[in-house]
């Protein structure tokens, strides 16, 4: 069930000279005016905002039954109600809260974990390199899905064991993505410290390393948010969620056991998707802008359908 | 005095950015006959890559050009792609700056060259391979080794036969942009020699695009120095050396080469000027040695200062303006 | 030869991945507390009956030996027995294989199809309105929950159209006798064509944006300008330079994507109850079979790593610059 790392969707057309403005950090670019970053980031934030305020916002309480069973949307009930007779506007608010809590949680693990195998496997090289490597290997091959029923099976269903899987499965790429640019950025800085006159401490260079390394951690950790969200819809689906709780995943499992289909009710089925959907979009225009700004890909295509143009002579420039 | 082959006429290039445009080509002139050798020079962003694309029409769709180019006295430029299409290969062809990718890495050397002679028309068939043996030869490589990949060839080789490729289907005109860069100077001698044997034996008109001065000094009989997308001075190598008319020109042929770098590194202090803003003035002006009243106001005009000798300076023109 | 090398080393490294992967699974299953009896979830089981069968699959063994016997058996084709209905597993599992196979392959090449010729369009029209409502068109389907674009193919289409969306068969074919080979075969493909779709519509996005930005990649490739500069007209560029270099990546992504499309299949038989391997692994789920499950995922990681395998191969044989 490997979702592979959002592929590059390429960069802008640009001219093959380069052009003298500088190199905008990712953070900046996001801010100033990328609007794909800048929808991504407003779209996250305010799915973010209605999780955190859930309790303000829901118009009924998550575990009340109001009233009958896939009753229609009214204005009483704008998305009508669920196989519980359930408000399915309300769970649907709260049900942000486990999706949106399970992504970050479970791509901050991953991304502490990857990052710190990439940091040490890049910069160490050698035999600690190997080693990782060889670990990292063997991660991959562990099939996810039985890992996922195993873990379910042992230590039950709960939302801590959901997130430790998902960053157990996904943490390898991150640490691959690290490793290679920890790679690049060590032959810098070992050129810095050869002419420098101290002896440089390893945690000294450290501090050299891991500001260059951070913003793609970050721009692959949003990256890796959109991928456990995704994971958590398929675990859900499986029946392997937490079934204490009640998120995104597990109501678009519910639409099918509680036979929503035949019960024509839509709008069981319809929203919780359309908000993963909306949530794993936004994560992926954010963190591909943010790649995208540390590695601009300004390589012109040679070839277009559309030839170049000829105009007129400029009349003469300046004074004579 | 025999006729230019090609004659290159107020070329200008822009390019579409984000916001607003590139001039990247900024009205150049030059000439070329049969069996010339024309160094372009340059530091890295003058245009002069863009200049020699242009002349075979290579620019992306984010191009805009206007001016003229001349191929035997015909303007190829007239009608755009569909003017100038018809020449690629069969009346101009190109040697590929860093030949390492100007081959496609999944196809067999011989076929790539064998490839313009069919569509062209040179040759088919078995005719075909036998001439690409031939044109292998030619630059100094087996022909056995059509048969391979370009992965399998030294890069001095694969520059070979990237000229290999250019000659075959018999052009008249050669645009070389940087052939001898990232070649190390045993390989490098090696190619000089063989594209001058080559333009001369075949009485060829080639345009050598490079930074490297040494290299213009020792393959091109005539130079012209580019700045900023303009031509700042033109005429024959020996009268660049020895009686320079543009202070950048003269900069440029006295410029100490790094001892230690393989490239000879021009090292003029400043940086060239940004070229999405109209220049006032002379674009080398701020980092001049010679500047002068007119210089930050007044364009300079490319006047002649001797036989086919021509600079952009206002330290040429007549005494009495100054 | 340059081809023996390279043969041995990868069946060399690929036999070892299968071994691990054997190894792994048994570990893993064996892991579960109570050895899966305990766990198993059966109307009539009770506890003298779970001993015995404890007993019987010699559950009580010490592990190594466990192991061993394990390993003695696969190599005879023994995948176990089901906890649920005691027979082989591979009896269990051998008609949904069978079931799965066509649907998956229908959706693969639907995948694949749509996948080249939308990345195609959209490099080669970079920038443009088509290439935009490209990109996030394959980007909104990637993003989607496959069980959910099911669901939604289910609900807005299926029953809409009269289209079934339960079983490999019309149940009723049959009864009024024989029904012609036409028949069976059009009953078949109408049960399968949905899932398969919906499968191939799931994993499409994938495809479209690698191909689109391999073929970015290489159309911006020097040896492309050098073909423009030769007097190649654009779409034989694209034919004979682009295509052969950009679907390099795409052939090698396909295989090893082997184990997303069976993740996606899993779900996509769950939710148009399509009698294959996948909905036979979530009943086994759902029952805590876990012999049923450790042998479906031998098999379906098996099968990942076969697909990997070939993906070496091919890379090897398509781009000659990989040496051994």
């Amino acid at each position: 069930m490997t979702m592979e790392a959002i592929p590059p969707i390429g960069g802008e057309v640009a001219a093959p000279v380069a052009s003298n403005r500088a190199r905008r950090g990712p953070v900046r670019k996001l801010l100033t005016g990328d609007r794909q970053a800048l929808v991504g980031a407003v779209v996250l934030a305010l799915f973010v905002a209605i999780a955190i305020a859930a309790p303000l916002l829901s118009p009924y309480s998550p575990t009340a039954k109001v009233g009958a069973v896939y009753e229609r949307p009214s204005s009483a009930h704008w998305l009508g109600l669920d196989d519980g007779g359930i408000d399915m506007l309300t769970i649907l608010i709260w049900g942000a809260r486990v999706s949106l809590l399970v992504g970050f949680a479970a791509s901050f693990m991953a991304m502490l974990i990857g990052g710190t195998v990439g940091i040490l496997s890049g910069y160490m090289g050698g035999k600690t390199d190997t080693v990782l490597m060889r670990i990292t290997d063997y991660f991959l091959v562990i099939p996810d899905v039985p890992l996922m029923i195993v873990v379910a099976a042992i230590w039950g269903q709960s939302l801590f064991n959901i997130v430790v899987i998902i960053a157990v499965i996904y943490w390898t790429s991150t640490a691959r993505l690290i490793r290679a640019q920890v790679k690049s950025v060590r032959e810098q800085v070992y050129v810095k410290r050869a002419r420098s006159l101290g002896a440089g401490n390893t945690r000294l260079i450290m501090k050299h390393v891991l500001p260059q390394v951070t913003p793609l951690l970050i721009a692959n950790t949003v990256l890796t948010v959109a991928t456990a969200i995704f994971a958590e819809t398929y675990i859900a689906f499986l029946g392997l969620g937490d079934p204490s709780q009640v998120s995104w995943g597990k109501l678009i499992q519910n639409s099918l056991t509680g036979g929503a289909i035949f019960s024509d009710a839509w709008w069981a089925i319809v929203p919780p998707g359309i908000c993963v959907t909306l949530v794993i979009l936004a994560c992926t225009m954010v963190g591909q802008s943010m790649e995208d700004a540390m590695n601009p890909r300004l390589k012109v295509g040679h070839l277009s359908v559309h030839r170049f143009r000829l105009r007129s002579l400029p009349r003469e420039p300046g004074g004579d | 005095m025999t006729e230019a082959i090609l004659k290159v006429k107020d070329l200008h290039v822009w390019f579409d950015l984000l916001e607003g445009e590139l001039h990247a080509v900024q009205g150049v002139n030059f000439e070329l006959e049969l069996g010339e050798r024309l160094g372009l020079v340059g530091e890295s962003g003058c245009g002069k890559t863009t200049t020699i694309l242009a002349v075979m029409g290579l620019l992306p769709a984010n191009a805009s050009v206007a001016g003229s180019v001349f191929l035997n006295g015909e303007d190829i430029l007239k009608d755009g792609e569909r003017s100038v299409a018809p020449h690629r290969w069969k009346d101009i062809a190109m040697v590929f700056q860093g030949a390492m990718n100007a081959f496609n890495p999944v196809k067999r050397v011989g076929d790539q060259i064998a490839e313009p002679m069919e569509l062209h028309g040179t040759a088919r068939g078995r005719a075909a391979r036998g001439r690409v043996g031939d044109l292998l030869e030619l630059v100094g490589i087996p022909g056995s080794r059509a048969d391979r990949f370009p992965h399998e060839f030294s890069g001095g080789m694969r520059q070979r036969a990237a000229i290999a490729m250019a000659l075959a289907c018999g052009p008249k005109v050669l645009l070389a942009d940087e052939p001898t860069t990232a070649l190390d100077v045993m390989v490098q001698a090696q190619i000089l020699e063989l594209l001058v044997g080559l333009t001369e034996e075949l009485g060829l008109a080639l345009v050598f695009v490079t930074h490297d001065l040494p290299v213009v000094a020792q393959t091109c009989g005539r130079a012209a120095v580019m700045y900023a997308g303009r031509i700042a001075e033109e005429g024959a190598t020996a009268d660049l050396y020895h009686d320079a008319r543009h202070p950048y020109t003269r900069l440029l042929f006295s410029a100490t080469p790094d001892l230690h770098g393989k490239e000879k590194i021009i090292s003029i202090p400043g940086a060239p000027p940004r070229l999405d803003r109209v220049i006032i003035g002379c674009p080398f002006q701020p980092r001049c040695d010679r500047a002068f009243a007119p210089c930050p106001t007044i364009t300079p005009r490319t006047v002649a200062v001797a036989e086919r000798h021509v600079a952009a300076c206002h330290l040429n023109e007549v005494p009495a303006e100054r | 030869m340059r081809g023996a090398d390279y043969l041995i080393k990868r069946t060399g490294a690929a036999l070892l991945t299968v071994f691990v992967a054997i190894t792994l699974n048994f570990v893993l299953f064996r892991a579960v507390p109570g050895n899966a009896i305990t766990a198993l979830r059966c109307l009539h089981c009770t506890k003298q009956f779970k001993a015995s069968l404890q007993e019987e699959l010699g559950l009580n063994k010490p592990m190594l030996q466990q192991y061993t016997i394990y390993l003695g058996n696969l190599t005879q084709g023994d995948l176990g027995t089901s906890l649920v209905d005691r027979r082989p597993v591979w009896q269990n599992l051998k008609t949904p294989i069978l079931n799965t196979l066509p649907m998956l392959a229908v959706a693969t090449i639907v995948s694949v199809v749509i996948g080249v010729a939308a990345g195609v369009m959209s490099a080669w029209r970079r920038g443009t309105r088509v290439d935009r409502i490209n990109t996030w068109t394959a980007l909104s389907f990637y993003a989607m929950p496959t069980q959910w674009i099911g669901l939604m193919i289910v609900f807005y289409v299926a029953l809409r159209f009269g289209f079934p969306v339960a079983g490999i068969r019309d149940p009723t074919l049959g009864i009024l006798g024989e029904p012609s080979t036409w028949t069976v075969i059009n009953d078949r493909i109408r049960h399968l064509i949905l899932p398969a779709l919906t499968l191939g519509i799931g994993l499409y996005g994938e495809y479209a944006l690698i191909v689109r930005s391999s073929m970015l990649e290489t159309l911006g490739e020097d040896y492309v300008l050098t073909a423009r500069a030769k007097g190649l007209k654009n779409l034989r560029i694209v034919y004979r330079h682009g295509l052969r270099n950009a679907m390099l990546p795409l052939v090698t992504l396909i295989a090893l994507s082997f184990g997303y499309i069976l993740a996606g299949a899993i779900v996509i038989e769950e939710v148009f109850s399509y009698p294959g391997i996948g909905l036979a692994t979530i009943d086994a789920i759902d029952r805590r079979d876990y012999p049923v499950l450790q042998g479906a995922f031998l098999l379906l990681t098996l099968t990942v790593i076969f697909f990997n395998f070939v993906a070496d191969l091919l890379y090897f044989k398509l781009d000659p610059r990989v040496t051994a």
